[in-house]
Formats: C-alpha cells, structure tokens, sequence
C-alpha cells in the first residue's frame, strides 16, 4: 500500500502564507507603537502565527491518498476468444478464428508470460467456458450467437479476484446486449479495463437472408391478402436473381424470381393469396439463393398460418356532419370487399340524420349512439366533418370506452372541418394521435405530393401491389394542396404519412396512429383524399386495397373474445415462449364473473404441447407461457368451457442464425466497451507489436488503478482544532494580563 | 340490410327562410356585397372547393354547357336547401379536359343531337370506372337530346347498354321516397335511364325536361314531362345518390 499526504488546495498556502506574514508583521509594528516590549510581542505573534497555521492546513483541504501496488504477478489477465460463427468466415484465405487463435498464441500470450503476467483463456459464444492452450486449437468456431456482455460478466463473476484486464478477441458483432447493463458494472467495480482486438473485414462478406415472413392472423375467404418475405442483401458485388417459393401446407403455390441489385438492401416481396373455404392454411415460404461461390445465404426458410374465417364481418359506422365525397369513395374502395360493409350516419340538417345500410329499421335511429349496446356490432368508427356540438360528452366518452375496451378503431378523416380546434381539450382530443392545432383554419399550400415515413414503408397497411416497391406505388398519387393544421404526434403515436417540407414552409402531419387501450385510433388530415380513386392515372384497386386494408387493420383489435399477444422478446428454441392472453370487455360480458378457458399449445404436427386452464376476467390480462423446444410452428388456441374456439393464432419460433446475417466487423462496439471502462480497442491489423501491447495494457491498468485511489480526509480532528483553539485563548489571556484589551 | 330514409322537412325550412332580417345578417350581406364589388372573393381564398357540393357543367360538341343557363346553379342550391352542405359555383368542364377527372359530379343537359368524340367516349369509360358520376337531362322534352345520349353513352361500355332503372332502384329512396312519378302530359311513369358498370349505377338520364321541372319551374316545358315539386325531390335524390354510391 503506498500512502501520500497531498493538499486538494495548494493555493491556500500560496496566497495565505504571506497574507498572514504581512497580517502579523502590521500587528508586531502597531503593538511597538504602543510600547510593548519586543519579547512580548514575539509571544504573542507567534501565538497568532501557529493559529494561522492551523487555520490555513484546514483551508487547503489536506487528506490522505492510498493507491494499491500493481501486483501485477498476482492478477491474471482474463483472454476471450470469440468462437460464434461469424468467426468462421473465410477471408483473404484463412477465417477470422484462425487469425485469433494464432494472434493469441504466437503473439499475445508469449508476451503476457514473458511479462510474468497470469493469464486465464477462456472461449466464448453465448456461453464461456475456460480453455487450457491445447484446447484452443480443437476449438471450432460454430457458436449460433455472440453474447460478448454475458462472456465479461461470467468470466469477471468467475474470478476469485479482478482480473488485471479483459482481452477480448473478436469481431466484434455482438449479437445479444441482455448482459452489457450488468456487465458494464462489473468491469467497472472490479477496476478492470476492456481491451478488444477486432478481427475481420470492415465490410464484411455476401450475404443473403430472410429476415422475416409474415402475415394475417386471419382473412376472410375469398378476399386476398397478403404473405410477405422481407430480405436482406448485403456487400452483393454482382446483380444477381434468386428464386422465392411459396408452399400451402406443403404444396408448391406460386414462385417468384426476384432479381437482386448490387450492393446491399432490405427488400420486401409480397404473395396475394385468397382462400374460397374457411380453415387453417400453413404458408411456407423458401429461398432459393443463386448459385455463387462467395454468397453466404442464411434462414431460407419460414412459416405462418392464416386462419380462414367468414363467421364475423366488419361493420364500419361513418359519422360525418354532412355528406363529402370521401365517404363515397370510401364506400366505393369496400365495395367488392363482401366481409367490410360500411353504414353511413350524416347530418343533413340541424334536425335531420341521413342514415346508410342499417341493419333493422330501428338502427341508429336516434343519430349517433348513446349507449355502448348500439356501438357493439361495429368495429370502426369514423368520424368526419363534425363539430364539438355534433357529439356530446357522454358520446364522445362512450367513443373512448369503445376504443379502449372494447378494442374498436377509431378513425377520424377530413380537412380543416374535421380537424376543427374547437375539438381541444375534449374526450375525443384524447383518443387521437395528434395533438389539435391551435389555429385550424385550412391550410392552403403549394402542390405537394403526400410522402410515407420509414415506418409507413414497412407497413403491410400501405403495400398496395404485390411486387412493386411501395414508396414507388405512393410516388405515383396526384398532387394535393390542403391539408388540416394538427399539432404534433402524441407519445408513442405513430406518424404514417406527412407532407414534405418545401417553400411554403415545414411539412404536417398527415397521418398518424396510436394504440388507445385495447384499440387503434387514427387521423387522416388530408383534404380531398377522395381525388386519390378519381385521378386519371389511378389504379382503384390501389385505392381500394389501401381502404380495405386500414379497415381491417382498425377493427382487427376487437376480432374476439380474448386477445392472445406475443410479449415483446425474441424468440428462440429451447426458451420459453410469453403470452399475454386477456378477456375484452363487452357489453354482453361486462357484469360476467371470472371464467375459466382452456389454453392449449400445439406444435407443427398437431402434438399437444401444453394443456392449462386459466381464469379470466375483463381487464385483468393474464400471462402464459410456454416452452419452446425446437424451431416450429406452434399454434395457440384458447377454448371456453363449451370448447368453443374464443381466439387462436400460431407463434413460429425460428432457429435463426443472426450471426450471418450481418457480419462486418463492428469496432464501434469494442471501442465503446473500452471507452466506458477506460480500456483500448484495436483492429487486429494495426495491432502493435505484442510487448508493446503488453506494455500499453500495463500502462492502462496502471491509469485505471491511479484514477480509482482512495482519499482520506484528515485535519478535521480534535488535535487541530485544540491547537488554534489554544494559541487564540493563550493569546487573550496574555493580552488580558498585559492589559491590552 | 336496409336503407333509412328521410321525410321531407318543408314545413320547418319554410320558417327559416322568411325570418326576418336581423342586423347582425345585415351587416354580413353589406360585407360581402363590399367584397364582391371590390373584386375581392375571400370565399375563393378559405373555403375548399372540393370538400363541399360542386359539379361540373359538360361542355360538348356544339353546345357550350349554357343551355337553360341557371340550371347548374339551381340543382346545386336544391342540394343546399336540403342538407348541410355548402355548394360552390358550377364549373364547365370539357369531356376531354384533366379538370374532368377532378369533378366528381357531371351535369349535361340540351335539346340536340351530338356526338362524342372517340376520346371523350375513353375519358367517360376510365370517369366511370373511377368512380365519377354523370347526371344529363333532356331540356324540354326535346327527343333528340336522349337520342343522342343513349347512342353515344351505349358506346362507353359495349356490353352495358343503357336501360330503364327500374322505381325499386336505391336512386328512388336515396333521400326523398318516390313511389312513382306521373309524367304531366303522357298516361305513363316518368323513366329515369341509366348507364352500369360493375353493377353501380354511374349516368342517369331523364328524357322528360327534369331539369326544366327543377330549374325553371317548368315554364320551358309547361303542361309536359315532370312536375317541379317531383322534378326538385328528383333531382336531389339524384345528387344524394352521387354522394353516396
């Protein structure tokens, strides 16, 4: 232990030395004016003098540092070699594992032994484990995810002391980022720095992935929908094709070849499906990659089902508080959509509704409803040039119990009318995804042409053509020049749609949705989106899909009974699966007591994999889980004392390998481990020499441990104070004596 | 599935319409009347043409769209006596402009024969198919006009040719019930024509002087074709039934 006495304020002595000298020197010369004798005077400034002292020791902060010796000898160092699959990767003739290993030990761990330094090996994928020098070379770099977090907080967790350092020998692609939080603080407790070496390309090597496959939990039949591939090209140095298969419960449906640009992209690829009886149908779809010698092709394969079903329709009740072209067109796009009918409530007079496609003569017959009973058979409402007036609060809070419990969508369309600010502060305000504007007048602007945020692009919402790029299909919308004025987009809302900046000032918000409760709510604020169907170079079914699609897509919320969600997680073989299954609340099962549903777990050939029965009431969601033993499909059905299906949808669980699928060597990861802990991180290539190496390591511990020395205050102690306490009163009382006060 | 229907609300509209004159409405007419005679349209500025009631009056072969000149106007001032809708000023409209395929709503009427031109007719066949709606009416129960119309519009879809819309049609309770109209000078029912397409009604032609019966109260056509109070709950079903379908 080495211990040193240091001021934490120096200046104090600097400056309040002489200030004090030239302080006694002024009282010794005006006490001799007044006739005291020298020997006196010594006395007492000498009194004042140690005072002053004491005084000016407890100003500059005096305290006591303990810094421990590097024992070097006794600490080991801790080397993590990376052994996941992206380190099998071949380049310039020889993988990256196999310029670990020999950088290891040809270089590193001879010059951390001739530096009498303890080293501890230790390999490491998802898991660590420790490796003696012979076990390194039988290694094989085949691990299916890199958990560089996790390989730090098990090998520091492990050590009966701090390791000196952490060596980690990687490219850096670090797949899993559970454990950084925990394995973060561990190196910083522990005093210990990070040191990565990256091996591999910047650039990393060709590859071709399906990233993912999706589609409806449930269609209607003989409507289409839509299965959609996404894929993930990357560093392609040639154009390329390859071909994309779709399978219906094991049967080749229908083939795509797509052809492949250079360089790298994310692409999605649509199949338009319709199935004429109810049932479940499994989609698979297969990848077929070209033919080339340097293409990595990973996760070729994938499925999802898509249940069938005609038992429940979409009803859709368009409030508006005069009739607009909007509501025709609308009404036209669901036209041919059997499964979608929308019934039209419009004010044409202060006294006088118009009503559309009722059901019974006595539907809606009073205007809009005014009790949850008359809202239940429909799945959307949409709400279109109505003022404050229109709907009163208890109907605008029977909106919001709609939405939020009843799962129902929520979509109100329009311009300036619509989007009025006499809205504000208002139940209905709150439903919405925007916030409203405090000055709604019409925005009149040059022509623009509405434009798709990134998330819109990734929507199924907005795919309109099965293998057109869907920013390209939008491009093709006429130009529009009024827009409703909103404020901004609430928290966690999502903006579909805005206006692009341009002369006439910032782009709006056109579009925008929000999860309120169980249910979905939107706005479209652009005026005249009618002229979308009408424009001469139109193609309607575009126009029609787009309409049919966000209705679905609104009223899909409240399809049944209880909701089955997937909890956010990823999901992997051999780890439990999260449900979150929940009772909606209705009119019909409002006042019901907790009831008992079965949850039964299939997997891809129909064997039971779990059986339980749960209790559920309204609003009191209830969390399942299952176990996921091997890549499937399972499908989870949940049945009601009279084993009748109440919700059902699949889960694929996919052994995906993440490691190919991108595989650049990523040094900012190393560099930001070693930045947090005060560590290094190199490219293996402009690595120097070994003993220099060593010698920087050394150098990094050393600055690690200086920084983390322990101070101890001292001065505030009784022995001090005593002191000046002591000077001043001798000082006093001779002065007391001398009769001089 | 059913189709709710309104009862006219005359008797309440006719209150409306003869209250007196406050000082308040004064000062809004004196206002406008400035405005208009400054040359000013701040209508134009704030109000959004497209949102509310508009059509578009077809100019075509010889005829200017000018025959029976207020006719546009008093359709769309019917619209507006009978629902919350604002309207705007007719706008002529070739059917071989853009403008057509930004006018929702077409109204064509006169008293000859005309032909269409084969890209008039190609327009009308991508209008429809989008989703436009055309509204023509004979003037004066002049039969060359519905002659003319039927020829020329039975070219739009060959397999569609125009046919009577039978008095069970939706277009006959859109908003006024009509059970049936009596023509005024012929022992016979009053019959609308129509071009389909897809199974939705797009063109409707009344070969009786409707817009004669609705417009000019019948005075171009006295003792002939429709009554001016059926001829008005006509055409507003007319026009309620382009908004609708």
């Amino acid at each position: 232990m080495n211990t040193r006495l240091a001021f934490e304020l120096p200046d104090v002595w600097v400056f309040g030395l002489p200030l004090a000298l030239s302080l006694l020197l002024f009282v010794a010369w005006r006490q001799s004016r007044r006739g005291l004798v020298a020997r006196r005077i010594a006395l007492l400034i000498f009194l004042r003098f140690a005072a002053f002292i004491g005084l000016l020791f407890l100003l500059a902060r005096p305290a006591r540092f303990h810094q421990q010796a590097l024992n070097v000898p006794s600490r080991p160092v801790l080397v993590l070699l990376d052994r996941s699959e992206s380190m099998s990767l071949k380049e310039s003739d020889t993988t990256r594992f196999a310029r670990a290993t020999e950088f290891l030990s040809r270089r590193l761990l001879p010059a951390l032994k001739s530096a009498n330094v303890a080293v501890h090996c230790m390999v490491f994928d998802q898991n660590v484990q420790e490796v003696t020098d012979s076990e390194i070379a039988a290694t094989l770099p085949n691990g299916k995810r890199t958990d560089l977090g996790a390989a730090i907080a098990q090998a520091i967790g492990g050590s009966s002391q701090p390791p000196l350092a952490v060596i980690a020998l990687t490219d850096g692609a670090a797949n899993c980022d559970i454990e950084n939080e925990r394995a973060l603080s561990v190196l910083l407790e522990a005093g210990t720095p990070f040191i990565g070496v990256g091996f591999g390309e910047d650039r990393g090597v060709q590859t071709l992935s399906l990233r993912k496959w999706s589609g409806p939990v449930s269609a209607a039949p003989r409507i289409g929908f839509s299965l959609t591939a996404e894929l993930e090209v990357v560093n392609a140095d040639q154009r390329t094709s390859c071909e994309l298969l779709l399978f219906r419960d094991g049967r080749l449906l229908q083939s795509k070849t797509l052809q492949l640009e250079k360089g790298g992209a994310t692409r999605t690829e649509s199949f338009q499906v319709s199935e004429e009886a109810a049932g479940i149908h499994n989609y698979s779809v297969q990848l077929v990659p070209p033919n080339l010698p340097n293409l990595t092709c990973v996760n070729t394969k994938a499925d999802t089902s898509v249940r069938i079903s005609d038992s429940r329709d979409l009803r859709v009740l368009y409030v508006q508080g005069a009739l607009t072209w909007e509501y025709k067109f609308i009404n036209l796009a669901l036209h041919k959509d059997p499964n979608v009918k929308i019934t039209g409530l419009t004010r044409t007079s202060e006294q006088s509704v118009f009503r559309q496609n009722i059901e019974g003569t006595g539907e809606l017959v009073n205007g809009f409803p005014t009790s949850l009973d008359q809202l239940t058979p429909f799945r959307v409402v949409v709400l279109s040039n109505l003022r404050p007036q229109d709907l009163s609060s208890p109907q605008q809070e029977l909106l919001a119990r709609f939405c939020s419990e009843l799962g129902g969508g929520i979509l109100m369309i329009g311009g300036a009318s619509t989007f009025d600010r006499a809205w504000q502060n208002t139940r209905l305000e709150q439903l919405l995804p925007v916030l409203l504007a405090a000055d709604s007048r019409p925005v009149r602007t040059n022509a623009f042409r509405p434009q798709l945020t990134a998330e819109a692009l990734q929507c199924p919402i907005f795919r309109l053509t099965p293998s057109e790029d869907v920013a390209r299909t939008w491009n093709r919308l006429p130009l529009f020049d009024q827009y409703a004025r909103v404020g901004d987009a609430k928290l966690g809302a999502q903006v579909w749609m805005v206006r692009p900046d341009d002369d006439s000032g910032p782009g709006g918000i056109l579009m925008a949705s929000q999860r309120y409760g169980a249910g979905i709510s939107a706005a479209v604020c652009l005026q005249n989106f009618w002229r979308w169907r009408l424009a001469k170079d139109t193609e309607t079914e575009q126009f029609d899909r787009f309409w049919r699609q966000l209705f679905r897509w609104l009223g899909d919320s409240s399809r049944d009974e209880v909701s089955i969600e997937v909890a956010d997680q990823e999901l992997r073989p051999e780890q439990d699966v999260h449900l979150v299954v929940e009772r909606r609340l209705s009119p019909q099962n409002s006042g019901d007591s907790p009831r008992n549903f079965i949850v039964q777990v299939r997997d891809g050939r129909n064997q039971l994999v779990q059986e339980e029965t749960v209790e559920l009431q309204t609003g009191h969601p209830v969390e399942f889980r299952f176990r996921a033993a091997r890549p499937d499909l399972y499908s989870v059905t949940i049945t009601d004392p009279a084993k009748v299906v109440v919700a059902a949808r699949p889960v694929e669980v996919r052994d995906l390998n993440v490691e190919l699928v991108q595989t650049a060597r990523n040094m900012e990861t190393l560099r930001q481990w070693a930045s947090m802990s005060d560590g290094l991180a190199f490219k293996a290539e402009e690595c120097p020499r070994a003993d220099d190496l060593v010698a920087q390591i050394k150098a990094k511990v050393r600055q690690v441990q200086t920084a983390q020395q322990t101070r101890q205050v001292v001065g505030l102690q009784w022995p001090i104070f005593g002191l000046i306490l002591g000077c001043l009163c001798a000082e006093w009382l001779l002065r007391k004596q001398w009769a001089l006060v | 599935m059913g189709t709710g229907v309104k009862e006219p609300a005359s008797a309440h509209r006719k209150d409306v319409i003869w209250r007196p004159i406050t000082a308040r409405a004064l000062c809004s007419i004196l206002f406008w009347l400035g405005m208009a005679l400054c040359g000013a349209s701040p209508l134009q500025e704030f109000s959004d043409k497209q949102a509310t009631f508009f059509m578009g009056r077809v100019r075509y072969s010889s005829n200017d769209g000018n025959d029976c000149g207020g006719v546009g106007q008093d359709l769309m001032r019917l619209v507006s006596k009978a629902s919350t809708l604002t309207i705007q000023e007719e706008r002529k409209v070739g059917l071989a402009d853009p403008d057509l395929y930004e006018t929702p709503f077409l109204f064509m009427n006169g008293h000859n024969d005309f032909v269409l031109s084969d890209e008039e007719v190609e327009n009308l066949r991508k209008y429809f198919s989008h989703g436009g709606f055309f509204f023509a009416s004979g003037c004066c129960t002049n039969p060359n006009f519905p002659r003319a119309w039927r020829r020329e519009f039975g070219r739009i879809f060959p397999n569609e040719p125009i046919q009577p819309i039978p008095y069970d049609h939706l277009i006959y309770r859109s908003f006024y019930k009509l059970d049936r109209i009596r023509s005024l000078n012929e022992p016979r029912d009053i019959q609308l024509e129509g071009l389909f397409h897809d199974g939705r009604l797009v063109a409707v032609m009344c070969e009786d002087g409707l817009c004669c019966s609705f417009s000019a109260n019948n005075s171009c056509n006295e003792g002939r074709g429709v009554s001016p109070e059926d001829g008005q709950k006509l055409a507003l079903n007319i026009a309620v039934y382009a908004l609708t379908h």
